[in-house]
């Protein structure tokens, strides 16, 4: 399709062979990242050079994985994604490494907004606005307040050093490269035989935008999705009811023991 | 402006479907090294909200190359359970700092299978020793004449 791209070539082998050249970037791209990680990571007292040199890195992998991106056609289209997910990955980067805690939930919000900001890209306005809503509004602030209740004065000495950081970074490197590795070929599978059909009941429209989108997803969620929906709304009761039990559990003193007992002598 | 926010240009749908799917797998793979790496439990659990966003990208993704519902959904299920996992594992957490007052993964090493060897710090660091140089106001005015009677601060308001 596009001689700039990297996934489209016809053979799969070829496609992400490491001898072509956008395979060789994604091949340097995914390790710049993971030693980048590797550095970054808290390893106990602040080294200079090291933060300097896992940065340029970090950035070095962020500019081979931009540069393997597929074209979308428009300019204005390449700005506005690169935009918002550099956002979402940056931030997720920060959010892992930073070491203060308030700081990483206050990352993790930026990355929330980036997130956010793909979904609307891919047609999902919904699902955009109710990441933004559930997950900053209401999930966050609660790992906020956690944060306050429970952190110590000063930063703690276990936020300062990292569970075999090498490890994990090559954890991620190898997943990171499977995944990439299987992203790339899919375009030589079958799988683009549905783009051409047309849109079937409930399904999306050729325009994502259309003023009715919202109300399809609902007739979807509410139609074929019931019992699942009505599992959820389930499991969220059980999840509250759960969470009381445990904390009541928890304080449960003599003086609960004496009430107890006077509430059942007095008939 | 329409069609530059909705990516309705006809050649779009596989691009479009593989560079989210190349975002949403750097979201789960971060949030799989903060998992790995990171001691903090709150941080790990920020870790796995990470990896729940680096799905939700990929299924609204995957959704809108087929051109259904399915994948919101799913996303819509993925909102409603991060909900749950949050205030349960919060509680959790909760409990697990009122035992140890630390918010330390490792405080919780002696779970472990008894054949395996205890994660030992070598060296902790010790702690910044430079205080962070909070902003102070300029003095303006003069300093009021403190009653020695009167206690300075009330211990209740």
């Amino acid at each position: 399709m596009n001689p700039l791209s990297f996934f489209s070539a016809a053979d799969p082998l070829s496609a992400v062979g490491p001898l072509s050249a956008v395979g060789l970037l994604l091949a340097a791209a995914v390790p710049a990242g993971a030693a980048s990680l590797w550095l970054l990571l808290p390893r106990g007292r602040k080294n200079r050079i090291a933060g300097w040199l896992g940065l340029a890195l970090g950035g070095l992998s962020l500019a081979g994985f931009v540069a393997t991106g597929r074209r979308l056609g428009g300019v204005g289209e390449e700005a506005v994604f690169l935009t918002v997910s550099l956002v979402a990955v940056v931030s997720a980067a920060a959010t892992i490494l930073t070491r203060s805690p308030v700081y990483c939930a206050i990352w993790f919000a930026l990355s929330l907004a980036g997130v956010a900001g793909v979904l609307l890209l891919l047609g999902a306005q919904f699902l955009g606005v109710a990441t933004i809503v559930v997950y900053a509004g209401a999930i966050l602030v609660m790992f906020l307040f956690v944060l306050m209740l429970a952190q110590p004065t000063g930063m703690a000495s276990y936020d300062r050093v990292s569970s075999e950081p090498l490890l994990s970074a090559v954890a991620g490197a190898v997943l990171l490269g499977l995944l990439t590795l299987a992203i790339g070929r899919l375009s030589a599978g079958p799988a683009s035989a549905p783009t051409t059909d047309a849109p079937t009941d409930g399904a999306l429209a050729s325009d994502s935008l259309a003023t009715d989108q919202v109300a399809r997803l609902g007739a979807e969620l509410f139609g074929r999705h019931l019992v699942a929906v009505e599992a959820v709304g389930t499991l969220l009761l059980v999840a509250l009811i759960g969470a009381i039990a445990v904390v009541s559990r928890g304080e449960a003193t003599a003086a609960d023991a004496d009430r107890a007992r006077q509430r059942t002598a007095v008939p | 402006m329409m069609s530059l926010l909705s990516m309705t240009s006809p050649a779009a749908p596989m691009s479009v479907l593989q560079n989210a799917l190349i975002v949403g797998a750097i979201l789960f793979t971060l949030g799989i090294v903060g998992i790995l790496a990171r001691r903090n439990l709150i941080v790990m659990f920020l870790s796995a909200e990470l990896m729940l966003q680096g799905i939700s990208v990929s299924l609204v993704a995957w959704s809108r190359y087929h051109g259904d519902y399915g994948g919101h959904v799913l996303v819509i299920f993925i909102l409603a359970v991060a909900a749950c996992e949050a205030a349960v594992a919060l509680v959790f957490v909760l409990q697990a700092f009122g035992r140890t007052g630390r918010l330390d993964a490792s405080a919780w090493q002696s779970l472990r299978e008894s054949n395996l060897s205890w994660v030992v710090d070598r060296e902790l660091p010790e702690s910044d020793t430079v205080p962070p140089l909070w902003p102070t106001l300029a003095p303006a005015g003069v300093l009021p004449k403190a009653d020695e009677d009167e206690p300075l601060q009330r211990k209740h308001v």
